[in-house]
């Protein structure tokens, strides 16, 4: 399975999608013009990943140090199809944020809340 | 009958419970974009007030720089002042003065306040005449007058190699303030227009005051004396238009000098 590389935009995060390692990386801002299109073909790797390419254990190192209403509602649905995979497959997600962040540590706390059975770690840089 | 009855409620029981599938996952939904916004609103609210704030700290800054660069401008041309035992407001008059004959020749009022502002720095290159010569009383003779009306020249030299637009303005003023109308004026014999508006305004606001003051070789002379110089002088020494203003504003200019009077 291919990895998927998106480099960093201004309003964008750099995304590093790698199969073989199960390891998946989304780092800096995201706001951009149009969330879902832009996210998509992430979406759709990860639907073809953990159907039959998943490794055994999967992490997400997440750190969004801005994101516009939209692409909170994109990480919700990231996190739903993480939970619907979540019972065949071992996934760990290090949510990361800076200390002064309020609304990026705010955000890991909902999806905690929200998403009992997926591992969310927050981690304070 | 039976049979039928069982069927048609084991498919209401289904749609009841798909109902209840959807109708949950609709309010988890709802729920979840109700925080969505909450929480969008939240940050909305700290972003606009940082941006706010940090607006008003570049506004501060701004002001902090352009006061700073009046008062340097300001002190620059009090040195030039000093130098030739003049007091500090003399350049606050001619700043004054300046302004409104800029105002009401038609410059607007961001250009007038900069005319204010650079215009004090017209001597300024006198800190480059020995004071042998700036301080000597009495009368230059041929070789002392020549050095001293290089401080045009010298000011302009000090200042034309600034990008800053009032440094700019103020070495047009040093270079220009010594030439005249009919071209007899120095360093350049430059004639009626060809002299900027910001030297020609600078050169009657200048002497203006110089000659409602006493300096250590000359008594100020009387208004009577002044008025009538500058009418021989109209088209001569002075723009003309510049004299018809001074005389149509005169209340202007004589409640300046009443404000700014030198205390001795």
């Amino acid at each position: 399975m291919e990895n998927l590389i998106i480099e960093e935009t201004k309003y964008t995060p750099q995304i590093e999608m790698n199969a073989k390692e199960g390891n998946i990386k989304i780092v800096g801002k995201s706001y951009p013009e149009n969330t879902f299109e832009f996210y998509e073909p992430v979406m759709k790797w990860l639907e073809v990943y953990f159907n039959g390419n998943a490794k055994k254990q999967t992490i997400l190192n997440l750190e969004i140090i801005y994101f516009n209403s939209s692409s909170s509602k994109l990480f919700f649905d990231l996190f739903d199809l993480l939970e619907e995979f979540n019972s065949k497959n071992l996934i760990m997600i290090n949510w990361t944020y800076d200390e002064e962040n309020e609304s990026a540590l705010e955000a890991g706390e909902d999806f905690k809340e929200d998403f009992e059975n997926l591992t969310i770690n927050l981690i304070v840089k | 009958m039976t049979n039928h009855e069982n069927k048609l409620i084991t498919e209401i029981e289904a749609l009841k419970l798909d109902f209840e599938t959807t109708t949950n996952k609709l309010i988890k939904d709802v729920r979840r974009q109700d925080k969505i916004m909450a929480r969008s609103d939240k940050r909305q609210q700290l972003e606009y007030d940082e941006l706010q704030n940090k607006l008003e700290e570049v506004k501060n800054l701004q002001k902090e720089i352009e006061d700073t660069q009046k008062e340097v401008v300001f002190t620059m041309g009090a040195i030039g002042e000093s130098r030739s035992k003049e007091t500090g407001n003399h350049v606050k008059r001619v700043a004054q003065y300046s302004k409104i004959l800029a105002l009401h020749y038609g410059l607007d009022e961001r250009e007038s306040e900069m005319l204010k502002q650079a215009s004090p720095m017209h001597d300024i290159g006198k800190v480059a005449i020995p004071d042998s010569v700036l301080n000597k009383p009495g009368r230059f003779n041929e070789e002392e007058r020549k050095v001293m009306d290089t401080h045009a020249q010298l000011g302009y030299d000090m200042l034309k190699m600034s990008d800053r637009p009032l440094l700019k303005m103020a070495a047009t003023v040093a270079y220009e303030h010594h030439e005249k109308w009919n071209g007899k004026g120095y360093p350049n014999k430059l004639k009626g227009e060809e002299i900027h508006i910001y030297g020609r305004i600078t050169a009657l606001a200048d002497v203006f005051d110089a000659l409602g003051s006493s300096r250590v070789y000359k008594e100020a002379w009387d208004d009577e004396r002044i008025f009538k110089m500058f009418k021989e002088e109209r088209g001569e020494h002075f723009d003309p238009t510049l004299i018809d203003i001074f005389f149509d504003n005169l209340e202007e200019f004589l409640a300046v000098r009443d404000s700014l009077k030198d205390i001795n």
